[in-house]
């Protein structure tokens, strides 16, 4: 009777977040058999708590259960990419000044998506989970916060350096950690 | 040039995860800074590129699979109606899942006294399940409407004519409300009218079908962290499901009740 309804809850609650996870995991591993071998993993355990889930989105919680999977997994497989995390609170401060003269707006829309899809793949660890956690699943601050068990201003300052990375890494034109003292801007515009 | 000790604030501005305060705040500061205002339409040219080009992985059929045979290994078949909801790879069992079985057992166990309180009348239980699952798979997936318009006079024909019945589209009037449009899904057994709202940062499904029922005062219940409720008008059947907080979920489910002018 529990064993069904556990099953039933899991087919309810979990399985409608399963391309959530894989996409999560297939971005944290970069490889599409690695992230299938760590998601078998974490579904089963999904599936041993997931009488423990309620009142709660059933997607952050299946992807914290994800997300932890893969950082276990990878601190045993590929303890190579333990990154050193910049100083988060400091980070932001080497963000690339806009290049006045030429928008990297412009720029990054010509990037392909092989060009887009390398750039995230390129971002340390980290960065590389607070961007596909947002821009690709589309979850809140908060939701990531959960997600990858950090405080919200984390979340803030890892999604902006992971942004300032991207941009970097799609507009040639910008070298990271050199500032450009901006021109006087189109319009006039005092800064 | 200000200095860029609010970078994050950009972030969070162009995510809208700003509070109300920082968010005029910001307005405010962009009004007058044209190279602040640079700076957020970068981001958000970064962010709408990404979002557009870059892969979103989905689950292998070999994964599903395999989690189809795990589910089906832990189901006694002779308590266990056949759910046929969505289709779903045939269950294979695969071998290196069988370790997992005593302590997944074990599990089940100790959730017995957690789940007690769920175990209630079966079929609204069941129905409510659908109810939630429907909503969570319309909207992770990028298909939350067939027919995207905010006008009503547009979306009831266009459902009309593709269920054999004229679902009611009452307008949501609440503050922070939108209609997005509808589509027909699947419950019950049967294909149903999905009308669906936006409050504020929240999706609502409105799900009607015809049924024999006579009118009832709407049910309220949680269900996995959504709220839904259910009632019985003119001889349809309403299931809405959201993840609102209960306060603006009682007071949607009054507005559509009110807008509804059936009889």
């Amino acid at each position: 009777m529990t064993e069904e309804d556990d099953r039933r809850r899991f087919e309810t609650l979990a399985m409608p977040h399963l391309d959530a996870a894989y996409n999560l995991a297939r971005w944290l591993t970069r490889d599409a058999h690695d992230a299938e071998d760590v998601l078998q993993e974490a579904l089963l355990r999904a599936l041993r708590y997931i009488g423990g889930l309620r009142g709660e989105g059933a997607r952050p919680w299946l992807l914290q259960i994800v997300r932890h999977t893969c950082w276990s997994w990878i601190r045993q497989n590929r303890p190579a990419e333990k990154v050193q995390l910049d100083d988060p609170d400091e980070a932001w401060r080497e963000l690339p000044a806009p290049a006045a003269d030429e928008p990297s707006a412009i720029a990054m829309r010509k990037a392909d998506r092989q060009q887009i899809n390398d750039a995230i793949a390129a971002l340390p660890i980290p960065y590389r989970e607070v961007l596909v956690l947002r821009e690709l699943e589309e979850l809140s601050y908060g939701e990531i916060a959960r997600i990858a068990e950090i405080p919200i201003g984390t979340v803030m300052s890892r999604l902006a350096r992971a942004r300032g990375l991207m941009r970097a890494a799609l507009t040639p034109t910008l070298r990271p950690a050199l500032r450009t003292v901006p021109r006087p801007a189109q319009g006039g515009a005092k800064t | 040039m200000k200095n860029r000790t609010d970078a994050w604030k950009l972030d969070a501005f162009v995510d809208g995860e700003l509070d109300l305060a920082g968010q005029l705040e910001m307005e405010e500061r962009l009004r007058d800074d044209a190279t602040l205002r640079g700076e957020v339409d970068e981001l958000r040219s970064l962010r709408e590129i990404v979002r557009e080009r870059a892969d979103r992985h989905a689950a292998p059929e070999s994964l599903r699979a395999r989690m189809a045979g795990v589910l089906e290994s832990r189901t006694t078949p002779a308590s266990v109606p056949a759910r046929s909801s969505h289709p779903r790879a045939a269950p294979r069992r695969w071998f290196a899942w069988q370790p997992w079985g005593a302590s997944l057992g074990f599990a089940a166990v100790l959730a017995v006294a957690l789940n007690l309180a769920w175990l209630q009348s079966a079929t609204q239980d069941r129905l409510a399940e659908d109810v939630v699952a429907s909503h969570v798979r319309a909207t992770l997936g990028q298909h939350l409407t067939d027919v995207a318009s905010s006008d009503h006079h547009t979306v009831k024909p266009f459902l009309s004519s593709r269920l054999g019945f004229s679902p009611p589209v009452p307008e949501l009037q609440l503050p922070g409300a939108s209609f997005l449009g509808g589509r027909v899904d699947y419950l019950d057994g049967r294909p149903v009218a999905a009308l669906v709202y936006r409050q504020g940062e929240h999706i609502v499904d409105s799900f009607v079908w015809p049924g024999s029922a006579s009118d009832s005062p709407p049910v309220f219940a949680a269900q996995r962290g959504y709220r839904t409720a259910h009632w019985s008008r003119g001889g349809m059947n309403h299931w809405l499901v959201s993840d609102v907080n209960r306060e603006e979920f009682e007071a949607i489910v009054a507005a559509l009740r009110k807008a509804d002018t059936s009889p």
